[in-house]
């Protein structure tokens, strides 16, 4: 099974103590730990003005993950842990791996475009007309 | 122009721009090549076009930096192709190409999820993320107001 890499943001009350938090990001790895994830990465943004009234609050902590796993149904049980907690208002989960592959084949393609088309003066009046059919073709 | 034999005897009972009911005829047809002409030649055919059309120069902002991942996570760059209603700018306004616009639009639906964007109102609100190193001295949250001003309140609700 290949390894699929998931966005988990949350956001919390305003006015949550800092331990608070932390336990809630334990959970997360805890749960994580248990069945077969590992938490790449863990960024706190700390208060941030909400763009809409989200449960009656205008402001709220936003924490962001990065979690890498094989097995998918770890998410849906950090889901599921998630929306029972109420000092967590809003939580989304993004799957990312399948986009990521796509930029880094793009950019692949695009470096291998680059590479095999000689870069040549601009001064020559040829140069654009070589270099249209070529370009075309690999733009297919 | 079937509408003339019927408004020699109705008049008035058409349409409001044919006021005057035997020189209402010719004028339409002179109106007619004035349209376009004085235009700029959006829409090309139609007599009289509601509003100019001109197209935005064809430059994708993300072809042109060869961002291949639009990030849901910046709302700085999301607003940008956004309204200030908060409504998704057409291509046409923008000059984004469709495959961009594609996932330009599920970024910015996912933003709107996350309330890092708006669904309605204005966008001025938004702040790009402060990354915080976890476990410094970030200042309490027991603050009620954070540093970063907040700008314009959303005018709704």
């Amino acid at each position: 099974m290949e390894e699929r890499l998931y966005d988990l943001i949350f956001i919390t009350r305003p006015a949550t103590p800092e331990e608070e938090i932390k336990k809630v990001i334990s959970g997360i790895e805890h749960t994580c730990a248990e069945k077969g994830g590992k938490v790449e990465k863990t960024e706190n943004w700390g208060t941030r003005k909400l763009a809409y009234r989200v449960k009656k609050h205008r402001e709220g902590i936003y924490v962001h993950q990065e979690i890498r796993t094989t097995h998918g149904e770890l998410i849906a049980e950090l889901e599921r842990r998630l929306r029972v907690q109420d000092v967590i208002i809003k939580y989304q989960t993004v799957r990312l791996d399948e986009d990521l592959k796509r930029q880094k084949k793009l950019g692949d393609k695009r470096a291998l475009r680059v590479a095999r088309r000689p870069r040549r003066a601009p001064a020559a009046a040829p140069a654009p007309a070589p270099a249209g059919p070529e370009q075309t073709a690999a733009a297919s | 122009m079937a509408e003339e034999q019927k408004q020699t005897q109705a008049p008035g009972g058409g349409g409001p721009p044919r006021r005057e009911g035997g020189s209402g005829g010719p004028r339409r047809e002179g109106g007619g090549p004035g349209g376009p002409g004085g235009g700029p030649g959006g829409p090309g055919g139609r007599p009289r076009g509601k509003r100019q059309y001109f197209r935005k120069k064809k430059v994708c902002k993300f072809c042109v930096e060869k961002m291949d991942f639009i990030d849901y996570k910046r709302p700085d760059i999301l607003s940008q192709f956004v309204q200030e209603r908060g409504k998704i700018l057409p291509r046409r306004m923008t000059g984004v190409c469709s495959r961009h616009q594609r996932w330009l639009g599920v970024a910015i639906k996912r933003a709107r999820n996350i309330a890092l964007m708006p669904f309605a109102g204005s966008a001025a609100g938004t702040q790009t993320p402060r990354v915080v190193v976890p476990a410094a001295a970030h200042a309490a949250p027991a603050v009620a107001h954070p540093a970063p001003p907040a700008a314009t309140e959303a005018p709704k609700v």
